[in-house]
């Protein structure tokens, strides 16, 4: 079958202006600028068909949004093509637009000085939803998360929360046939990035719908993506299914124990002998170790060292998204060598 | 796999669709609607506009008075550049009123957009930014002529003794010719806004836009005031459909023809700047640097 969407090549510069030093320098730009090419995004293929949810994960300035801005629209490619269901998104964008649902957890799309609801009643004008369509969807809204008892209430005066689970209806009320999140869970407490996940998988398996989510927290690709594509200076380093994923990386975790009586690494390392565990050489009360849970379970780590001393206090840290990043860069760098 | 056949639609393909005219329509209301509530939601700020645009009518009436006065002790003529001292006082309370309506701040709001990457959200909508941000400022006139205009109104014509145009119908042209005003200051101000895509500060062009503005749409002071080029040169200019247009007709000094003249004249520039601003808009899009994020 046609995949819906459909990139190649896809290339993003961003012309900078760079400044020279001192007065001269401040005279010099007048007259010439040193302009300065920047790539943001380089020869970026993928495709992905109708109903998958894809995590498009890549550390700060990787170029995830600007590749989310050239599949909405916002921008123009500097090369490459992409389309959506037969449609080119920075050139029908009327079109384009009516199929889509955005959420920049940055951004809010709720006009803001108005009431959240005048918000949906604008948006259903602007996508032609019918009435029958509208109170479903709202109920529905309602049901997952709650955002009845919002909609009186001024868009300023939403806390974070409040308002992404807003925006997130807000995206939606169009049933789009594709979905593009941009750190969804951005500043988000714990439980409310959860009552974001557990909405998402519903309403995406629910409605079918095609999602493209970019994050920061490894923790909303885990419980709703299956295949994620990661990003690096603009390539693309990774595109599979998140198992293989973890299997090439792995989940390196960072635990730190503070201990009653001092110890040293090597009486630590001995306890855990036979386990792949690197402890950090230091003497004192208190270590680290680092190990991958696909290889050892943190409970069988736990469970030796408690039997062995008297542990305070223990604490695990798991890898970050920029360090798996950086451990798939690592590997695709030495493929390439 | 079978695809499926009859009414629906296939999973890969997104199926075309247009807005009906209707719909426009009822769209485009809604974006007055919301303006206008938007605006009421700030309606105190404008209570001090009454004060000031009240303090700028009686500073000209108070200059025009000396001047007028001077003017017939040095010379017996009770008129300057064809305008008699009623009419002078009418033509700046009528030209501080319409303005008190026609007013909008769309090339400030459009570059706030683009500076703070608020653009990226309208982009990703299926309407035109410069039509929406037309009818709300059209919203926000219509909150202008109940909050703004008529208070003013009420302070100034009693006054001020403000005389009433020589025919009523004036009225009615009068009212039309500043709703046209509306549509070519939107404009004129969503092309300066889109400046921002490529300057990206534009707070100096504001200014002296702020200024040259007033001078140029005839607020400050009428063009029969002006020398003879400065006259010849504005009549080739947008500006005189924002005031200077609508005050001469309430005036009276465009008698029969010249009156359907001066409002097509008015819709020309409105049509033509509208066209102009859909094609500059086509083009900065291409250039949309989204900051952050």
């Amino acid at each position: 079958m046609e995949p819906l969407i459909k990139v190649r090549n896809l290339t993003k510069d961003y012309r900078l202006i760079k400044k020279r030093e001192g007065v001269t320098g401040g005279l010099v730009d007048l007259i010439r600028p040193r302009k300065e090419l920047l790539r943001a995004v380089e020869k970026v293929s993928f495709d992905i068909p109708a109903g998958e949810m894809v995590g498009y994960i890549g550390a700060n300035g990787a170029g995830k949004s600007t590749t989310i801005k050239m599949l909405t629209g916002i921008l123009t490619p500097t090369a490459g093509t992409v389309t959506v269901g037969g449609l080119v998104p920075w050139k029908q964008r009327l079109q384009y637009t009516r199929h889509i649902g955005v959420v920049f957890g940055q951004r809010t799309q709720l006009w803001w000085d108005l009431a959240v609801v005048e918000s949906f009643r604008l948006l259903k004008k602007i996508y032609e939803v019918d009435d029958a369509t509208y109170d479903r969807q709202m109920k529905l809204f309602d049901d997952l998360l709650e955002v009845g008892q919002y909609l009186h209430q001024p868009v300023r005066k939403l806390s974070l929360g409040q308002r992404m689970r807003c925006d997130l209806a807000a995206a939606l009320l169009h049933r789009p046939r594709v979905l593009f999140l941009d750190e969804p869970t951005i500043g988000l407490d714990v439980l409310a990035k959860e009552n974001v996940r557990i909405f998402l998988r519903e309403i995406c398996e629910r409605e079918g719908v095609t999602v493209i989510l970019t994050t920061h927290d490894l923790g909303d690709i885990e419980q709703l993506c299956k295949r994620v594509i990661i990003i690096d200076k603009g390539r693309v380093h990774f595109d599979g299914e998140l198992d293989n994923l973890r299997r090439r990386v792995g989940r390196r975790v960072r635990m730190t124990v503070e201990l009653r009586d001092s110890a040293t690494s090597g009486e630590l390392a001995a306890i855990t002998a036979g386990l792949p565990v690197t402890w950090d050489e230091v003497q004192g009360l208190r270590h680290h170790a680092e190990f991958n849970r696909v290889e050892v379970p943190g409970a069988e780590v736990i469970k030796r060292l408690v039997n062995e001393c008297h542990v305070l206090d223990l604490h695990m840290a798991e890898q970050g998204i920029d360090e798996v990043v950086r451990e798939i860069y690592r590997q695709s760098g030495r493929e390439a060598s | 796999m079978i695809e499926s056949t009859g009414s629906q639609v296939s999973p890969s393909v997104l199926e075309p669709w247009r807005r009906t005219a209707a719909a426009s329509v009822g769209l485009y209301f809604h974006f007055i609607r919301l303006a206008f509530l938007k605006f009421l939601a700030y309606r105190l700020r404008y209570y001090t506009g009454v004060v000031s645009y009240t303090i700028f009518v009686s500073g000209h009436y108070y200059l025009y008075t000396a001047l007028f006065a001077s003017r017939i002790a040095d010379s017996g003529d009770a008129t300057i550049g064809g305008l008699s001292l009623d009419e002078m006082i009418t033509y700046v309370a009528i030209s501080w009123i319409g303005r008190s309506f026609y007013f909008n701040n769309i090339a400030r709001d459009l570059m706030r957009m683009i500076t703070e990457g608020e653009i990226a959200m309208q982009l990703i909508k299926p309407f035109h930014v410069q039509t929406v941000m037309m009818f709300e400022a059209v919203g926000e006139s219509a909150f202008r002529l109940i909050m703004f205009t008529l208070p003013i109104m009420v302070v100034i014509v009693p006054l001020f003794h403000i005389g009433r145009p020589p025919e009523s119908i004036l009225y009615l042209w009068t009212f039309i010719s500043f709703c046209l005003a509306l549509v070519i200051y939107s404009q004129i101000n969503f092309l300066l806004g889109c400046l921002a895509f490529n300057m990206k500060n534009i707070q100096g062009v504001l200014r002296a836009k702020m200024v040259s503005m007033d001078f140029l749409t005839g607020v400050v002071v009428p063009f029969t005031f002006f020398p003879e080029w400065f006259q010849r040169a504005v009549e080739w200019l947008p500006f005189q459909g924002i005031s200077y247009i609508p005050v001469t007709i309430y005036l009276g000094k465009r008698p029969g023809e010249e009156l359907y003249a001066a409002l097509l004249l008015q819709v020309a520039w409105a049509v033509g700047l509208f066209i102009a601003g859909r094609l500059v808009w086509r083009i900065s899009v291409r250039h949309v640097v989204v900051q952050g994020g």
